[in-house]
């Protein structure tokens, strides 16, 4: 396959890999940090009903699966779009890039610690850990979902 | 025996995962400002060169490198922590985290003062003064830290460290937003 075409269908299956990531992380975060204290039938509050802690490995799994495509995918853009950017003098999207590699690195060390505080039996010592790491985690992650969609856009699709 | 010594080594796994992501945050931000990658890839032709080589055939990038380079100190590191007593881990977290932001702090005085100054101050210019200055207050603070905080390794290292690691990513590439 045409190196060019095997790109930008990583980029899309990175793209919905990044979907289920940012609805996962998105999910745990606001069960944790505005759980329901009453059953009612609405669609807001089964959202924030869910059990936080069994969607942790579909989280870690989903991150690094994102993170490797995204890490595969950046070698192709290094030589591809970043070079047409800079000729066109799009430094602003070139660095939002640069910030948007930072940012995955800086979550991807953070699943460890994630991992630790959401072990089973869950520690009551880390209760207020878990709800920090989980919402850190979730803002790194919208973050470079909404960068990455910014970079996307500047050339724009099979461009 | 077996069974205490299971429940120590769960026990620790917090505390050398916190020190895992502080050592690596601190330590990506470090290889990356001074460009000490462990690996040069170069993606046009594919090849992989040892440590930090300059571009052929194309543009040549260092991430992975950086990468590499982090996971291996702070691979060491957490390794050193699963055996270091809690309360030195916590120790040396608040040293860190004082001196970095003691730098800063002074450092950018220095800076201040020499803008300000009638005479020429050149001193105050140098990098490896305001360090100096700022791990000699850290280990102060750190020493005067009441005994009670430094039981416990805090968990809000792992959200803290990288958020400062991306702050000085961050300033470094102001150049892009501002050009």
């Amino acid at each position: 396959m045409d190196r060019t075409i095997a790109a930008t269908v990583l980029l899309i299956v990175h793209g919905l890999v990044a979907v289920a990531l940012l609805g996962a992380i998105t999910h745990q975060a606001v069960a944790l940090w505005w759980p329901v204290r009453a059953a009612t039938g609405s669609f807001v509050a089964r959202f924030r009903a869910v059990p936080g802690i069994s969607y942790v490995w579909a989280i870690i799994v989903l991150y690094v699966v994102t993170f490797v495509m995204g890490a595969w995918i950046y070698t192709h853009y290094r030589y591809t779009s970043r070079l047409a950017l800079e000729q066109l003098r799009f430094l602003k999207t070139v660095g939002l890039f640069e910030v948007k590699e930072h940012l995955a690195t800086i979550g991807l060390i953070v699943l460890p610690a994630y991992w630790a505080f959401w072990r089973r039996p869950l520690s009551p010592d880390y209760a207020e850990a878990r709800k920090q790491v989980t919402l850190f985690l979730a803002v790194l992650v919208w973050a470079n979902f909404l960068i990455g969609h910014v970079v996307n856009n500047a050339r724009g699709f099979g461009s | 025996m077996i069974a205490e010594s299971k429940t120590s080594v769960k026990s620790k796994v917090p505390l050398v995962a916190i020190t895992f992501t502080v050592a690596y945050a601190v330590i990506y931000a470090i290889s990356t400002e001074l460009n000490l990658p462990l690996v040069t890839y170069h993606p046009v032709i594919g090849e992989i060169d040892f440590l930090q080589k300059p571009a052929r055939s194309g543009p040549a990038m260092y991430w992975y490198g950086w990468m590499l380079t982090s996971l291996i100190g702070a691979g060491a590191l957490a390794l050193l922590a699963a055996v270091a007593p809690e309360g030195w881990m916590q120790r040396a977290l608040t040293f860190g985290a004082l001196a970095a932001v003691g730098y800063l702090a002074v450092f950018s005085l220095a800076l201040f003062v020499y803008d300000k100054a009638t005479v020429e101050l050149e001193f105050l210019k140098s990098r490896w003064l305001s360090l100096a200055v700022a791990v000699v207050l850290a280990a102060v603070v750190s020493y005067l830290v009441p005994a009670k905080w430094n039981e416990r390794v805090w968990p809000g290292w792992v959200w803290a460290v990288p958020i400062g690691a991306m702050a000085v990513l961050g300033y470094y590439l102001t150049p892009y937003f501002t050009r």
